[in-house]
């Protein structure tokens, strides 16, 4: 059944249609982000052409995120409705059913290498578990590249349902592009003078795989996917064997999820806590991560501070 | 611990996915735990057959409560001093891809929870919070011990008698501060107490609390002045006071249910109105006004855009809860007349699957009405006077193997 579903929310690559003629030019595109990530691609690539909400704000935690009837009012009303995919979105399917909307719902990570989650051979080693999430790591844009495709894939939505904008809307991905390609070889450049046995990193929940993938670190979780799956003890357990053995230097908090057990693990093990990463959310305006650049750039620094303090 | 790994065998998965599907199939299986207004009974009724498949006999008429999973049935007798423990006999298993749907026999657990009076029933985080009025405490259980025929976990400290309710997680518990004046008026706020039993900081100021409703992460309690609203994900509950909107004429919400798929609180207010409460929302609070004074209401877990309102002149209403307004309205029952008693036999709603069961303790029927139709579909025979109802089933995968 759950298959089914699934089939039907996120069939939701639907065809896009343009507004109506004139429509985009008398009013801005509405447009709905899951999450905060999202909306600040979307924001980059639309410019002053959209209107833009974001459902799960800033420091929400979209796995664990339970919409709300004004949520549904919202998703009625857009014009679009900008999504991860890979089963990032659980809640998506109540809202695209109860809102009945005829709005394009757009996978951006079409088009990205997924990477399998292993959390299916882990779900199925452990019983009592209640989590849901697909075959892979929805988390993709942890790693540039695959940002960078999120843009190009938003500008093509937008183009498509707003043709006389599409030029802004290509102009606006082309620069922000070039943004996140210098930012890509920033991040490689942070990365590269630490030393390959010191690139290990504890973090709460497995949200970092394409990041490990991409710039060549190892990230283990106490925690799955998902927020929503528990830890269980013989998994902190083996976890902590691993640190003590590895020496591993730091570990880190992430925004969205409850510090104690990471905090639990730095005190067993003697290992500091390194600071806090970003992983499925912004921070607020005022804080280190309130754009996805920002964020990016804060957590390789964060990492790069606490396993490698003495790199320049 | 799971380890980020960047290739995988995903050819042996797949065969593996493919080798399980061959052998599971798809199940539907609902069963409806009705009791009887007077008698002690407990009637069971196997929703897709329309029969009546179990009944099982109680100290006392009880007031059903059903756990989230649907495994577990409590019948509280508040007339006997006890909580009875039923295994509904169906029960899911998740496997991340799909659930396993397992059907059993329904059975008495062989569990008894005693206590002075219990009353309301509260499932938090996977521990079930009994509140006992006579004794002023609640005593804690978890579904799982439940099951293992080990019920009680723990007891909170014994208090002033008062009609209360406690809420639990596996650190704290928030139970209701009785008025100490007269005990006998509904409680005045809401205290935190840890483990040991030490009060955290001080009495959140409740009054006239009663009603208690939880929807996604979000707990509610209900006053005379407005709702507390509490998160427990922290790590001390968070409690805020919400006032009732200046605008809402004067009444308040005594009882409440959590929205299911959509994070919403639906509460009556006043006889012939119920409120939409989202407190996340600027405008809290939407009033809907009924067309007759209302008898019972229930939020539909499936289609989450939907609650129901039974009234008195016996029509099931559907409330669409995004829009606040009643789209749809259907003759069930003969009228229920609110004057009298109120806890005298009337109607009272379940949402199963695709259907709405409505209870009729005139007729001795439950009557069942298609949830996406609005049209009415037939009734099932109980006899006696059905009264309180509760829903458990769902669709999954079963194996040839079981």
């Amino acid at each position: 059944m759950l298959t089914k579903l699934r089939t039907v929310v996120l069939a939701g690559l639907v065809s896009l249609s343009p507004l109506a003629a004139g429509a985009a030019s008398a009013k801005k595109l509405n447009v709905v982000a899951s999450f905060s990530i999202i909306g600040d691609f979307a924001r980059h690539v639309g410019g002053d052409r959209i209107d833009l909400r974001s459902l799960v704000g800033a420091n929400g935690d979209p796995h664990t995120y339970e919409p709300r009837p004004a949520d549904v009012r919202t998703i009625a009303a857009a014009d679009i409705v900008l999504v991860n995919g890979l089963q990032f979105e659980g809640f998506l399917r109540r809202l695209i059913e109860a809102s009945r909307t005829k709005a394009p719902v757009v996978e951006l990570t079409k088009g990205i290498q997924p990477l399998r989650s292993t959390e299916q051979a882990h779900n199925h080693a452990q019983s009592g578990h209640h989590h849901h999430h697909g075959d892979y790591d929805p988390h993709a844009w942890q790693a540039v590249p695959n940002a960078r495709v999120y843009v190009k894939n938003i500008a093509d939505a937008f183009c498509s349902i707003d043709p006389p904008g599409c030029k802004t809307y290509e102009t606006n991905a082309k620069a922000y592009d070039a943004t996140l390609r210098v930012l890509d070889d920033e991040i490689r450049a942070t990365i590269a003078p630490i030393l390959p046995h010191k690139r290990v990193v504890i973090t709460a929940h497995e949200a970092f795989g394409y990041f490990a993938h991409e710039y060549g670190l190892t990230f283990l979780a106490p925690e799955g996917v998902s927020t929503d799956t528990e830890a269980s003890a013989s998994d902190i357990a083996s976890l902590i064997r691993q640190i003590k053995r590895d020496n591993v230097a730091a570990v880190f908090v992430e925004n969205i999820t409850d510090p104690r057990l990471v905090q639990r693990i730095a005190a067993e093990t003697g290992s500091k806590v390194g600071g806090e990463l970003y992983s499925d959310a912004l921070s607020r305006p005022d804080g280190p991560a309130a754009t996805y650049v920002d964020m990016m750039k804060h957590n390789v620094s964060t990492i790069r501070k606490a396993i490698a303090p003495g790199v320049p | 611990m799971t380890r980020v790994q960047t290739g995988g065998t995903v050819i042996l998965l797949t065969t593996l996915a493919l080798t399980c599907a061959a052998l599971a199939g798809e199940k539907t299986a609902w069963r409806l735990f009705v009791s009887d207004h007077s008698e002690s009974i407990v009637n069971v009724i196997d929703l897709l057959k329309h029969e009546k498949i179990e009944a099982f006999a109680t100290k006392a008429p009880a007031r059903l409560y059903r756990s989230k999973t649907g495994r577990t049935v409590l019948a509280v007798q508040r007339g006997a001093d006890l909580v009875t423990a039923i295994d509904s006999g169906i029960s899911f298993e998740d496997h991340g891809d799909h659930g396993d749907l397992k059907v059993k026999p329904p059975r008495l657990l062989g569990v008894e929870i005693a206590g002075k009076q219990p009353s309301h029933v509260v499932e938090h985080g996977g521990e079930i919070a009994i509140f006992f009025d006579g004794e002023g405490r609640a005593r804690i259980a978890s579904e799982r011990t439940i099951q293992e025929s080990k019920p009680v976990l723990r007891k909170t400290a014994p208090g002033l008698p008062h009609h209360g309710v406690a809420v639990t997680n596996d650190r704290y518990t928030l139970i209701s501060e009785p008025n100490a004046q007269n005990s006998g008026e509904l409680p005045i706020g809401i205290s935190i107490v840890d483990k040991s039993g030490a009060q955290i900081g001080g009495v959140h100021s409740c009054p006239d609390l009663h009603g208690e409703a939880t929807s996604g992460n979000i707990l509610a309690f209900s006053c005379a002045s407005g709702l507390l609203v509490v998160s427990m994900d922290v790590s001390t509950p968070q409690i805020k006071h919400l006032p009732y909107a200046a605008a809402l004429p004067s009444g308040k919400t005594t009882t409440m249910l959590g929205g299911r798929g959509l994070q919403y609180f639906l509460g009556n207010y006043g006889s012939d109105k119920v409120v939409l409460i989202d407190p996340a929302e600027a405008e809290s609070f939407r009033l809907v006004t009924l067309p007759m004074r209302r008898v019972d209401f229930a939020v539909d877990p499936v289609r989450a855009k939907f609650a129901y309102v039974f009234t008195e002149d016996g029509r099931l209403h559907r409330l669409d809860v995004i829009a606040g307004e009643i789209d749809g309205s259907l003759r069930v029952t003969e009228p229920y007349s609110m004057d009298g008693h109120w806890n005298d036999p009337r109607p009272r709603l379940a949402v199963a699957g695709d259907k709405i069961v409505v209870t009729d303790p005139s007729r001795g029927v439950v009557s069942l009405v298609d949830a996406t139709s609005l049209t009415k579909t037939g009734e099932i025979a109980l006899g006696g006077r059905p009264f309180n109802i509760v829903a458990v089933g769902g669709s999954g995968q079963t194996h040839d193997d079981e």
